[in-house]
């Protein structure tokens, strides 16, 4: 099984280039570049914009700046942000907590509700219950999460049940560790019920159709027959059967971990990876740019091999093989 | 006695080194104590004032450095800062500051007359140190300052020719402390200090010093121990003690933030305010509406196009009045900001001291029959179907650019369309990527574009766009400006009041007498006015709102004092 890891990520390498050569083509094919903004600034002279494009390395044949960009990130300099001038994994860094702090949850919170209620819904096919369900995970999919976010806020201020967005309160340096603790998870319910109720709904169903279709196969129909005890049919068989095809989405979900949720973070103010990005990319701060899509690429292919690992695991007819 | 006479000239002078950190503001008489609750929209990207670019760096950088001279209530730089005084030598060529003695640096450090002329010489003058670079230090012959030290305290520089904008450029420079960056700007990587990582590196000048910085969170400021400023009784200031900036991402998020109390005040925008002065009176809330704000949106036609029928008409002076008469700007004031905006037509703003009133006696409002009536005076005509054709029978269309996403741009472009309608005119209008339309802008490889520019009290600051060869006169540029460029020095056409605001804007930087400066000013917006270059349209009107028990410096705020005018003097119940 190393030996089939290891291959995999051998394998990687020619992807991830391939990703970083046309992310860096399409990148610089939009039109204008960083420097548009201080083109646009009355203070500035065009003597001075020959002279930051030059500093920038903007005045450059994009293939050139393509192997400079590469040469320094074999050597593991990733470039400076343009517009934060600091190396752009520092910002990276200083996001990553609330990020993977809002992104776990939400995993938590979605998977955790989406996976009993599907199996849940299925067992109750058509019953009251199954609906109500049905119906709720279909409105939260339904209402744009930054509306759901803006509702969401509205009521925090009109209840005062939870904070006006934020990561942390006014007084959190005055707080005891776990009070602190406390504070963070407060203020993470708003952002992780908007974000977990849009995916709910996907999950449910998928969760319920597929162990539906299992129910339905004739091992099952043969397990009761021969007077297996229910729980046993459906968790030890039918349940495991219908989770493959949710173990590759796992997977997928894997690489956004890191993606953040722009709209979502926005509203509720959450310091997280997708309004850093989006700001690097309506700049067209290059090389923050490139990084992050170089780490949602690695991520994406890290995900796509725990979800074959655990593939494996769940599925003994699964057998590791490089075709 | 001898000790004695030693003991009382060492009292003395350490008397007079006290007296003299000491300035008093007169007018400042508030309460110690208490935090101030501010807010910013969006994460700083730089703690460097010379490469911090968006207001979300340069205004909480606000809080913790000082100039050496400070704006009054019309944005004019007459007050006292770190210059004590400053005066131009007789010939106005050379400008000269002293500055307040016994002052500190908000680490302890003493500020010298060193900081200020390694600010400029090593810092604001090498175009390599700063962003902005230094073209705003030239005088009229394209010639920076020889900067010297004339004394302990005194600092000189000297021009070519009179330059009065020194008040301004050289008064509101932010002064940096040479002890804590001479290395880096000396080794090339001044660019890469002081980023969003240094909080603890800071030192300035100014009333509050930074102590944290949580992304997307907050910046915590506390008062700067040493701070120079102190009020009519002696208190040093500034009042409030901390100063809380809230980074808050979303304007709505912010609205409903200072509702819950959590911000002390807000510069509602147009949508909010209403809404925000309905419930003044029962929260207790203090509203206020100043003037326009000082930058505007405008209309510009390219009178280089490559198409040679329609630089006839955006050349035509007839044809762009036309559509000063045919943009019904108060419809969009009411739509867009519930009626709290002010027609433009004009390149200075009448919240701007230089403001000529006298632009109004051409009474330019919204009339479609003025329009026409322009047209014919142009030589254009209508064909049978309505539409408009110019005096060789072309039928009149062009192509309208603006950035999507801004809604006032956006909006503005819908009545342009409408307006040319009513005049038979097609015009087909597109928003799209701001990166694009700033570069159809500047290769003038467009037809018209709704684009707005930020503004200042003194226009004298648009220079880079009212001259000639300014990087931003791109509704005329002169031939071969760009490389690769499409205009010809045959297709070239200069008009006369073109070149004039040209000799005007290089005219102004030499006036020695500030009467020379509005005059030529008052000059430049009657030509605006007769002839239209650009097409402006309106501004939103200054607004605020703050708790009742939130006190500010002056009665009144306006888009030239900003919302923050002279922080350290706010103060709470």
């Amino acid at each position: 099984m190393l030996k089939y890891i290891v291959r995999r990520l051998i394998l990687a390498i020619p992807v991830l280039l391939g990703v970083s050569v046309l992310a860096f083509l399409i990148i610089s094919a939009a039109p204008g570049d960083f420097l548009d903004a201080y083109r646009m600034n009355p203070s500035i002279t065009r003597d001075q914009l020959r002279l930051l494009e030059r500093q920038f390395g903007l005045d450059q044949n994009v293939f050139v700046q393509y192997f400079k960009w590469l040469g320094n990130v074999l050597t593991g300099n990733f470039g400076y942000s343009f517009t934060y001038r600091v190396p752009v994994f520092n910002l990276v860094w200083r996001r990553l907590g609330a990020t993977l702090l809002l992104s776990i949850t939400t995993m938590i919170f979605t998977w955790g509700i989406a996976i009993p209620l599907g199996i849940y819904s299925a067992l109750h096919q058509y019953s009251l219950s199954d609906q109500t369900f049905s119906f709720l995970a279909f409105i939260g999919i339904s209402i744009p999460n930054f509306f759901f976010a803006l509702l969401w806020l509205f009521m925090s201020a009109k209840t005062g049940w939870f904070p006006i967005g934020g990561l942390i309160s006014q007084n959190f340096n005055d707080l005891s560790f776990f009070g602190k603790i406390g504070d963070y998870l407060w203020h993470v319910v708003g952002p992780m019920v908007t974000l977990g109720t849009s995916g709910l709904a996907g999950l449910m169903r998928q969760m319920r159709g597929q162990l539906l279709d299992q129910l339905r196969q004739d091992y099952v129909l043969f397990a009761r027959a021969k007077g297996m005890p229910e729980k046993n049919v459906i968790y030890k068989h039918a349940v495991r059967n219908a989770i493959n095809p949710i173990v590759t989405i796992f997977g997928y979900a894997l690489s956004g971990l890191l993606g953040g949720a722009v709209l979502t973070e926005t509203v509720f103010g959450w310091p997280g990876m997708g309004r850093l990005v989006i700001e690097a990319l309506n700049a067209q701060d290059l090389f923050l740019v490139m990084a992050t899509l170089l780490l949602s690429a690695v991520l994406l292919v890290i995900g796509n091999l725990l979800a074959d690992l655990m593939l494996a695991w769940v599925d003994p007819r699964i057998r590791f093989r490089l075709g | 006695m001898k000790k004695f006479l030693v003991l009382v000239s060492v009292l003395l002078i350490a008397g007079l080194a006290l007296s003299a950190t000491e300035y008093k503001v007169e007018n400042f008489n508030g309460k110690t104590g208490g935090t101030f609750y501010y807010w910013g929209l969006g994460d700083p990207k730089s703690f460097n004032i010379d490469w911090a670019q968006e207001t979300s760096s340069t205004v909480p950088l606000g809080f913790i450095h000082a100039t050496l001279l400070e704006a009054d209530e019309g944005g004019m730089p007459t007050e006292s800062g770190l210059a004590k005084e400053w005066w131009f030598s007789d010939d106005g060529l050379t400008f000269f500051v002293k500055i307040r003695e016994g002052l500190k640096w908000s680490d302890g450090a003493p500020f010298t007359i060193d900081d200020v002329y390694w600010t400029f010489v090593d810092v604001s003058l090498n175009p390599e140190q700063t962003a902005n670079g230094n073209g705003s230090y030239m005088d009229s012959n394209d010639q920076l300052p020889v900067v010297e030290i004339v004394d302990s305290t005194t600092i000189s520089f000297t021009w070519t020719v009179p330059m009065v904008t020194a008040l301004r450029q050289v008064g509101f420079r932010t002064i940096i402390p040479k002890h804590a960056l001479s290395e880096a700007v000396a080794s090339g990587t001044y660019a890469e200090q002081w980023t969003i990582a240094d909080v603890d590196k800071l030192v300035g000048m100014g009333p509050y010093v930074m102590t944290e910085y949580v992304e997307g969170v907050r910046i915590a400021f506390e008062r700067n121990p040493n701070y120079w400023k102190f009020d009519a009784n002696g208190v040093q200031l500034p009042y409030l003690d901390k100063l809380n900036y809230e980074i808050i991402s979303d304007q709505n998020t912010a609205l409903l933030r200072f509702e819950a109390g959590e911000l002390d005040i807000y510069g509602p925008s147009a949508e909010q305010f209403p809404r925000l002065a309905g419930m003044a009176a029962e929260k207790g809330w203090v509203t206020g509406v100043g003037g326009p704000a000082l930058g505007s949106e405008f209309i510009t036609f390219n009178f280089n196009t490559k198409d040679p029928v329609k630089n006839e008409w955006f050349r035509n002076e007839y044809f762009r009045k036309a559509f000063v008469y045919a943009l019904d700007r108060q419809s969009i004031i009411d739509s867009l900001y519930n009626g709290l905006g002010s027609p433009l037509y004009g390149p200075v703003s009448p919240s701007s001291g230089f403001y000529n009133p006298e632009i109004e006696k051409y009474n330019y409002k919204y009339s479609i029959t003025r329009a026409r009536l322009e047209l014919k005076k142009g030589g254009f005509d209508w064909a049978p179907d309505g539409t408009l054709v110019d005096s060789k029978g072309n039928k009149v269309e062009f192509e309208l650019l603006t950035n999507a996403g801004n809604r006032t741009r956006e909006a503005i472009g819908n009545i342009v369309v409408d307006g040319a309608s009513k005049l038979g005119i097609k015009v087909n209008y597109t928003p799209i990527q701001f990166n694009t339309v700033v570069s159809r802008l500047l290769d003038a490889t467009y037809d018209a574009v709704v684009i707005g520019l930020t503004g200042s009290v003194d226009p004298g600051t648009g220079w880079n766009v009212y001259r000639l060869d300014g990087g931003l006169h791109f509704w005329n540029y002169p031939p071969f400006y760009n490389e690769e460029d499409h205009i010809t020095e045959d297709m070239y056409i200069l008009p006369d009041w073109e070149k004039r605001v040209d000799e005007i804007y290089r005219l102004q930087t030499s006036a020695v007498v500030d009467q020379d400066r509005y005059d030529l000013f008052a000059e430049f917006q009657m030509l605006f006015a007769e002839y239209q270059p650009v097409v402006f349209t309106m501004a939103q009107n200054f607004l605020y709102v703050h708790k009742g028990d939130f006190h500010l410096t002056i009665p009144q705020l306006s888009p030239a004092t900003g919302i923050l005018y002279q922080v350290e003097g706010f103060w709470k119940d």
